[in-house]
């Protein structure tokens, strides 16, 4: 604004010495350029003034490209550039997140196969050791069959022969009694007798 | 006096109280004079019960006791005793005592020797088999 307000203080002094020139060269102006200049100062625009709008509009617009324009400008390509990093990012986001889906989806797969197949394997051995233990217990079972068969006949014959020898017993014993109640001396005497021969023999 | 050293002297005494393979009742007599003498009243006491069993020991050699059902003639005891002292070696004589609990015939016992011809044993005998 100082560079301005000097330039319009300076302006009477062009427009004296565009007096003078007016003055002076009015005869020596003429042709086309002169008609055109001419044409131009009827509407008011003068070299001069132009030249020192052009400067100022050249100052201007170098500072405010300098300081507006340009940062902004930066700032704007910033943006951009930003918006386009966003952009890859949210792809590669995207396609990571694609890639952990698939993974987590094979592995789920594989995951729900492994559980299937313990699963399997569980009641396999499940199956196994039911049978195991079924054969286990009919093997036992067969086992306490014999046994108890086995005691059940070794008391049947420990009874038999206990019977047996008690029936002996009182058969014998009654026998004792019968003879020693029957037998008298003379039979007595007989029977020592056959005992002395069957001593001497 | 140890028990091994009593039976030792009591045997030794046994000897010197036999005659002619037979206890002589001199003999003993003699033996348990000198006993009395010689020895002390403790080591008497053990020694004479051992000498006794002894005397008893050889006297039940030299007997056939003959346990019998019903009459037993005196000339089956002879027979009986001669037939052991055929088969010992050695005189024995019958000592017969009547048990009719043996039912018929005899047993016959000579020191630790026993032969069994009762009906009873046979009796006893046919219930352990049959048992």
């Amino acid at each position: 604004m100082t560079f301005l307000s000097a330039l319009l203080a300076a302006e009477p002094a062009h427009e004296a010495v565009k007096a003078a020139a007016h003055g002076a060269a009015p005869a020596e102006s003429h042709g086309p350029l002169g008609d055109i200049i001419k044409l131009f100062g009827s509407f008011g625009v003068d070299g001069p003034h132009l030249l020192v709008q052009v400067i100022n509009f050249a100052i201007l617009a170098f500072v405010l490209y300098k300081f507006a324009i340009k940062p902004a400008l930066g700032q704007l390509e910033e943006r951009i550039r930003q918006a386009e990093q966003l952009q890859k990012d949210r792809s590669a986001a995207e396609a990571q997140l694609a890639s952990a889906q698939k993974t987590a989806e094979a592995k789920l797969v594989a995951a729900s196969d492994e559980a299937a197949k313990i699963l399997a394997d569980a009641r396999n051995s499940a199956k196994q050791v039911v049978e195991a233990s079924k054969a286990e217990a009919q093997a036992a079972q067969i086992d306490v069959i014999a046994k108890a068969t086995a005691a059940i006949e070794a008391d049947r014959v420990k009874m038999m022969n206990e019977v047996r020898g008690e029936v002996s017993r009182l058969v014998v014993e009654t026998a004792a009694k019968v003879l020693e109640q029957n037998l008298d001396d003379a039979q007595r005497g007989r029977l020592n007798e056959a005992a002395v021969k069957q001593l001497a023999r | 006096m140890s028990a091994a050293t009593v039976r030792a002297e009591a045997k030794r005494l046994l000897a010197l109280s036999l005659e002619g393979g037979a206890v002589s009742a001199d003999l003993v007599g003699s033996v348990l004079a000198a006993l009395t003498k010689s020895r002390p009243a403790h080591q008497l006491r053990p020694l004479l019960r051992a000498y006794l069993a002894n005397i008893r020991r050889e006297l039940a050699r030299g007997e056939a006791r003959i346990e019998h059902a019903g009459p037993l003639a005196a000339t089956e005891a002879e027979a009986i005793a001669a037939h052991f002292s055929k088969v010992l070696g050695r005189s024995v004589r019958p000592v017969a005592r009547r048990n009719d609990a043996l039912l018929g015939g005899f047993r016959v016992r000579v020191g630790d020797d026993v032969t069994d011809l009762t009906a009873s044993l046979r009796l006893a005998n046919l219930a352990k088999s049959l048992s």
